[in-house]
């Protein structure tokens, strides 16, 4: 009954968004019953379309938890865009410079370079933070324009590939390529390391003493400082430990998913992860589960664009209003204690 | 007028029109936050007054309509972000992300909903020079100075006005208080809401002000994400000029400069990939940051809202 009662308003606040969004649509001009049907079916109408559902889930929950891992410290990282980026980046450079190690070396190094160019993007940062107490959202925000442009450069630069008409890198050596899953419809083992990385988190923030000081830090800075925590070596940590999450992510969507580094890959992943981060109210183990209904969303969002012709900006505004009320349920609930 | 004469000319007066949505996006967080309201949306809100503005501007052939609705959706946000933060008391910075992503969302949709899928980009007439008469006929400065759009001359009047405003008049002194120490101001028979809507609200208008001037004045049209980044170096300014309105004033014409410098440097071709001179501005702003930021003198009571029936603060 307590589990009920503790759900219920989360099941409202969605009822309620879905509603908000589908007057949004009918006053469009479009039928909503037909596109909640499209969105919801989707991704589980074939296995293609589960397949794609989880392909999206695996950077979804991955930059959701670079934004959450921060925010247990009480730190807003709006940089997981910057990081991933940069992250494909550094996994890109390894991928084509060492195209000709065997995998077994290749691989691991590839993902090992992407975390490690996403957390040194994100020690920026942090080390801003910790040293001269500059405002973390602002430069984390600012630090993905700056990421914009480099990826620019590397796609256009001495590793472009001049048959793609969009600004790409030449593939990656093969034997960097992941390994495959399930080869048809095609399914990386992406979706097994950002599994890894959830688990670790949620052991490293529920089970570890060093995880209770992170998260003891974001609860109540001041105390924390008094019984001896340095609150701000925490931030530091805690953003570096988000920005190599969404490296991690940058290195699955080169070696994964494209193969190669593609200018814009990163598609509006960060901005959801955000969201994502912000609808599970910042609890890293919520993460997961959001971002698979998000993935699911995203998944019938374009399917609708393409039977429905509804614009696809539509469910952004639906996992806006989602957000705003799923707030509006926790002051309820805080209101009724 | 000599080569180095003709290119400082050009450079000044491309700076001083560049400065004008970091003036009016800055003061807008000036406002909001001088009574304890951090609004972190300017991104957001911007891309949806560049969006209304020009939609408006187009479809109904008034560019001045299309700015005061771009201004009514600016303070509509500022509405919403009081309403959330000093009525319901909920987390500033989370409220005003949740903001940040519906003006994103919003500004892409609109245009998708009111003119389709477009070829060809339509156009408004973006807004005219007006000189004023005796002060653009004096050599050099002239044309700098007095010869820009209207709300070149607007927006450093505001910041005057605003400076006035807030340290000569009673109401500045009562607004600074909200921001400073809210209890002490309630004690006093502040009404510290109403401060906060009043600021927020206004504040939102100028910051969707800001970003209808970039389809007005610089590209005739709105294309997604537009905005790039200025609402965010926005508050990195507000910070630089320590939340006070002259200072900002003068902080603005160094971030426009460095624009300019970036967007000059691309088009003059030379030595360093463009890549790395679309960067300068963003790299100038965490820099100047370094410098300033512990420096900088902050309300006390930024982005922390006040409950009148806690005990402690």
């Amino acid at each position: 009954m307590t589990q009920i009662k503790k759900f219920l308003p989360y099941f409202i606040a969605i009822l309620a968004a879905f509603l908000a969004a589908g007057i949004f649509i009918a006053a469009l001009g479009f039928n909503p019953f037909k596109a909640y049907e499209t969105i919801f079916s989707t991704s589980f109408r074939t296995p293609n379309g589960f397949i794609q559902t989880l392909i999206k889930w695996v950077p979804l929950t991955l930059l959701a938890l670079a934004f959450t891992v921060p925010l247990s410290s009480g730190k807003f990282n709006i940089g997981a865009e910057g990081q991933m980026i940069v992250g494909g980046i550094g996994s890109a450079a390894v991928g084509i410079i060492f195209a000709d190690l065997p995998p077994a070396l290749l691989i691991p190094l590839i993902i090992l370079a992407g975390i490690l160019a996403g957390s040194l993007w994100g020690l920026i940062s942090a080390w801003l933070l910790y040293q001269f107490n500059i405002n973390e959202i602002l430069t984390t925000v600012l630090l993905n324009f700056v990421s914009f442009s480099l990826i620019d450069y590397v796609c256009t630069g001495p590793w472009r590939d001049p048959a793609a008409g969009h600004p790409t890198t030449i593939p990656i050596g093969e034997n960097g390529f992941l390994p495959m899953l399930i080869d048809q419809p095609p399914l990386n083992i992406g979706v097994l390391l950002a599994l890894v990385a959830t688990v670790g988190v949620y052991l490293y923030t529920n089970k570890t003493t060093a995880g209770y000081e992170l998260v003891v830090t974001g609860a109540n800075p001041r105390a924390s400082k008094v019984h001896g925590i340095n609150i701000r070596q925490m931030f530091l940590f805690s953003m570096v430990i988000g920005a190599a999450l969404a490296g991690l992510s940058g290195a699955i969507e080169v070696s994964g998913t494209h193969n190669r580094l593609i200018e814009g890959m990163h598609s509006n992943f960060p901005t959801l992860g955000l969201i994502i981060g912000l609808i599970a109210r910042g609890k890293n183990q919520a993460v997961p589960f959001v971002a698979f209904f998000i993935a699911i969303l995203e998944v019938g969002a374009s399917a609708m664009q393409r039977t429905l012709l509804i614009p696809v900006q539509v469910v952004l505004i639906m996992e806006a209003l989602i957000l705003i009320f799923i707030l509006l349920s926790d002051l309820i609930r805080r209101r009724q204690k | 007028m000599s080569g180095i004469e003709v290119f400082l000319t050009d450079f000044l007066k491309l700076t001083f029109l560049s400065m004008v949505p970091f003036i009016l996006a800055a003061q807008g967080t000036m406002l909001g936050g001088r009574t304890g309201v951090f609004n972190v949306a300017q991104e957001g809100i911007m891309l949806t007054g560049a969006s209304v503005g020009f939609l408006v501007g187009y479809l109904s052939g008034n560019v001045l309509f299309g700015v005061i609705c771009a201004m009514l959706v600016g303070g509509l946000f500022g509405l919403i972000l009081a309403y959330f933060t000093t009525t319901l008391k909920m987390d500033q910075f989370v409220v005003g992300l949740a903001l940040f992503f519906m003006g994103l969302g919003l500004s892409s949709l609109l245009p998708k909903i009111a003119l389709g899928v477009t070829l060809t980009p339509p156009l408004i007439p973006t807004l005219p020079d007006i000189s004023i008469p005796l002060l653009s006929k004096i050599p050099f400065i002239g044309p700098i100075l007095f010869n820009q759009n209207i709300l070149v001359y607007i927006s450093v009047i505001l910041s005057v006005a605003l400076w006035y405003t807030l340290f000569r008049t009673n109401l500045g002194l009562r607004l600074r208080s909200v921001g400073e120490n809210p209890k002490t101001a309630d004690s006093l028979g502040i009404s510290v809401n109403q401060y906060r809507y009043l600021t927020s609200i206004i504040g939102g208008m100028l910051i969707g002000l800001a970003g209808a001037y970039l389809p007005m004045v610089y590209t005739g049209t709105f294309t997604d994400l537009m905005v790039k980044g200025r609402g965010w170096i926005a508050i990195a300014l507000t910070f630089f000029g320590g939340w006070s309105p002259i200072p900002i004033m003068f902080g603005a014409l160094f971030f426009a400069g460095v624009e300019v410098l970036s967007f000059r440097m691309q088009v003059g071709g030379g030595i360093f990939p463009y890549q790395f001179l679309i960067m300068l501005p963003y790299i100038a702003t965490i820099i100047v940051m370094v410098f300033t930021f512990g420096k900088a003198k902050v309300p006390g009571f930024l982005g922390q809202n006040y409950d009148r029936e806690r005990r402690s603060l």
